[in-house]
């Protein structure tokens, strides 16, 4: 039992694109920045550490259970987190994500992130503070017992909590049961919440998310000639007053991987301001005279978006649509017949109980950065009124500020650690002294 | 009384009763040496000074410092009676961690008495100085640097940065340029301090800074101890670090690629509102050809993103960046003292320490 009622706990909510960090009772988190982390192996000559971590994308997600691989490498190698360690070109740093498939696989990484939060953006010692982590509603009993180890081993944390994410957000809107359909980076979940928790056998999940929508955006781009430079690559000189020349600069050890994420995080802005899902399903021919957005990408060039705007967001509702994109060509041959977003819904509602489908039906909520995409609510309740059955009554709820829906799950998070009634139960430390990590199992269902 | 406006710096502390169009009442140096009670040191010998900073890179870190200091101003300088103390506003910087806000708070609370209290954050504030509720301020001071959006009078946390980097990484700069110049003197830091504010100027631009490499002018100076020493190119690195942090061993990247970076990162439709309304603030702000050097940098990015100063309204007076923190929360403080949002003894009593997270934002 961990009573605190003067300090805050801190809520973390650690996501494949982005970590979102806070105190709890806040209406926003203070700390945001990308959950990608930069890596320079110190011996620079060292082939062999360099090609495995160039390996590890295409090989199976390690759980870290190789020591001996991770040790060597962990002596070997200085992490730079943070959106401003992370937007300073260096050379030879290598961008690596610590979580594939929505898995952790590289809680190293995840260390220095979370040393990152506490000690440089949030300035508080972690000691002090109860911790709420929101973890995938998917996530393996290892996951949460290596999760409770760092938090309680490293950090020393008085006491700690790990939330679903389908819960929390649930709890951000004031409802015990709902579908949760949380579009974010990686991947997009679609999970029913009965009564606070989370029906396992319910839940379905697609690799589509925010990530792979930018992927398509800049192979679009790139298929019609325009080259994205990233910011480190150009300076701009003033020749004579008034005018203005883009020099390129040269900077031969920047590695492939930095040089795509410089490259990903302008596409991702320009589908963030520009895309907005269709009303109908897309068609080449309907569109082919919309008319162009211009966008004005940081070296001074302007490009123009048409049909692009309305058919990239259109994928999250009809997959195979990604093919038809030159360069994304190679999808189609990743295994998973893939569905589209109201089917995702219908499947997931008909594998609950007869009860409670009606009433998820009218309380599916939106949550996740891609999912404040202009029209998606629309788009997904009309789709999903067509498909349901006749008598259920299909309502999207979605808040209308795109900070919020965002951040659903932290902000659910931060209610719920706010919340007096639910001081009782937090994992304490003294209780992970006694009882061990698999206590957490029990401890927070 | 009118409440007293108290902003506490790394360096210097700005205190006065609010009176929002003119200088604060009191600027003096936070440093201050600490005197040992007991006349006769123990064994002898000099009696130690030892230099105490209780504002460190911008938080309060040495609150028994900070009690005596405030102390001083107040009781001392203001002319604050024991039993009849007033309302009081502090300025807090960005990133201030929830436990020294807390911290003050009770400090005034239960060390002076205060009658009411209320803390607002640095940035906020500098954008009311210039009239402006919604902006952008680069807060270039002695321990830090902060770069806030701000939108409609709330900061926007997520997309500010923190830089602890200040005008005192840019003094030891100049201490080691100068050390190397002029190897046979011996530099006292706070000389170098002096130095700094006579002589450090930015150059107009990335090749004059170059040009000046090669070829510049050479000034003599004499030092108060008699020694002469002589100054060229070093003036011109201490500006120059401020765009090209490299010079300081910082991987980073200048202020003005920092601001826009900062800029985009929040949603597009207050950009506009942002990028017209730059402040500058902080001491270092006002070395000579900072100001017009950052236009020019300002010029350089594509329109879309081209960050304008905001022009200072005429009735306030000269040093308004320097003091822009001070000046806002006199302002503020006719505003919330007399419509009594601040927190007053009796709230406090209630609910203790943390009714500062609560009312003040």
């Amino acid at each position: 039992m961990y009573g605190g009622d003067e300090v805050s706990a801190i809520v973390i909510d650690l996501g494949s694109h982005t970590c979102k960090a806070g105190y709890a009772g806040e209406d926003a988190p203070k700390a945001v920045f990308p959950s990608v982390v930069g890596s320079i192996d110190q011996v620079e000559a060292n082939n062999d550490v360099k090609s495995e971590k160039e390996s590890e994308p295409a090989s199976d997600s390690k759980n870290g259970v190789k020591p001996l691989d991770s040790d060597k490498s962990k002596a070997k190698r200085k992490l730079y987190v943070g959106s401003q360690a992370l937007g300073y070109r260096r050379d030879h740093m290598e961008v690596m994500s610590p979580i594939k498939d929505g898995v952790v696989v590289d809680w190293d990484v995840v260390d220095n992130i979370w040393d990152h939060a506490f000690r440089e953006r949030l300035l508080i010692d972690p000691k002090e503070h109860p911790m709420l982590l929101a973890e995938p509603s998917c996530n393996t009993p290892q996951q949460r017992e290596r999760a409770a180890e760092l938090m309680f081993e490293n950090y020393k944390v008085p006491a700690l909590f790990l939330a679903k994410n389908a819960v929390l957000t649930s709890f951000a809107s004031g409802r015990a049961t709902s579908l949760v359909v949380d579009s974010g980076g990686g991947s997009t979940t679609v999970t029913a919440v009965h009564d606070g928790y989370v029906l396992q056998k319910a839940a379905a999940k697609s690799p589509i998310g925010g990530e792979f929508l930018t992927e398509c955006m800049m192979k679009s781009l790139e298929s019609k000639g325009i080259v994205l430079k990233p910011r480190y690559s150009f300076k701009r000189r003033e020749m004579r007053p008034g005018e203005f020349q883009t020099i390129d600069l040269d900077f031969p050890n920047t590695t492939e991987s930095y040089k795509l994420y410089s490259q990903r995080v302008i596409a991702g802005d320009i589908k963030e301001c520009v895309c907005r899902v269709p009303d109908t399903a897309f068609d080449e021919t309907a569109y082919a005279n919309v008319p162009m957005t211009s966008y004005e990408l940081p070296d001074g060039q302007t490009i123009e978006i048409g049909a692009d705007r309305f058919k990239i967001p259109d994928v999250l509702f009809n997959p195979s649509l990604a093919q038809t994109i030159p360069g994304m060509e190679s999808y189609a041959d990743s295994a998973i017949p893939v569905r589209g977003l109201p089917q995702m819904v219908i499947e997931s509602i008909n594998k609950c109980d007869v009860d409670i489908r009606r009433e998820l039906f009218s309380s599916i909520l939106l949550a996740g950065g891609t999912a404040s995409m202009q029209q998606l609510k629309e788009r997904l309740e009309k789709e999903l009124m067509e498909e349901a059955p006749q008598a259920a009554r299909v309502k999207v709820l979605a808040s209308g500020n795109a900070i919020e829906r965002r951040f659903s799950v932290w902000i659910g998070g931060s209610i719920l650690a706010s919340l007096g009634s639910f001081q009782q139960m937090w994992f304490s430390k003294a209780e992970y002294e006694e009882h061990g990590v698999s206590y957490i199992q029990r401890k927070c269902p | 009384m009118e409440a007293v406006v108290v902003d506490a710096g790394s360096k210097l502390l700005k205190a006065g009763f609010a009176a929002p169009d003119q200088d604060p009442a009191l600027i003096i140096p936070t440093k201050m040496k600490r005197v040992l009670e007991d006349g006769e040191p123990a064994d002898g010998s000099a009696v130690e000074e030892v230099m105490v900073d209780p504002v460190v890179r911008g938080f309060i870190r040495d609150w028994d410092a900070m009690e005596d200091l405030l102390h001083h101003v107040l009781y001392t300088n203001l002319g604050w009676e024991v039993g009849e103390e007033g309302q009081i506003l502090f300025t807090d910087p960005l990133s201030t961690p929830k436990s020294v806000r807390e911290q003050l708070v009770q400090l005034m609370f239960e060390t002076f008495n205060v009658s009411g209290f209320y803390a607002s954050e640095q940035a906020v504030l500098s954008l009311y100085a210039v009239g402006r509720i919604s902006g952008c301020t680069v807060d270039i001071g002695h321990g830090k640097i902060d770069i806030a959006p701000v939108c409609e009078g709330a900061v926007q946390h997520i997309a500010s940065k923190r830089f602890e980097i200040g005008g005192i990484d840019l003094t030891n700069l100049l201490a080691q340029k100068l050390h190397k110049s002029n190897p046979s003197v011996n530099f006292d830091i706070s000389e170098v301090e002096k130095l700094k504010e006579q002589y450090a100027c930015c150059a107009e631009d990335q090749t004059a800074f170059e040009e000046i490499q090669n070829s510049c002018p050479k000034e003599q100076h004499t030092l108060p101890d008699g020694q002469v020493i002589t100054i060229e190119r070093e003036r011109y690195i201490i500006g120059e670090a401020l765009f090209q942090p490299s010079i300081l061993g910082l991987e980073e990247y200048g202020i003005v690629e920092q601001l826009v970076r900062i800029i985009s990162s929040v949603s597009s439709e207050n950009h506009r509102q942002l990028l017209e309304n730059i402040v500058l603030c902080g001491g270092t702000t006002s070395m000579i050809g900072f100001e017009e050097r950052f236009q020019k940098e300002a010029n350089l990015c594509p329109s879309s993103v081209r960050p304008s100063l905001v022009k200072p309204p005429e009735y306030m007076p000269e040093n308004l960046s320097k003091n822009s923190a001070w000046m806002g929360g006199a302002i503020l403080a006719k505003v919330v003292f007399p419509q009594n949002q601040h927190i007053t003894k009796a709230d406090y009593d209630e609910t203790g320490p943390s009714i500062v997270h609560k009312k003040c934002f």
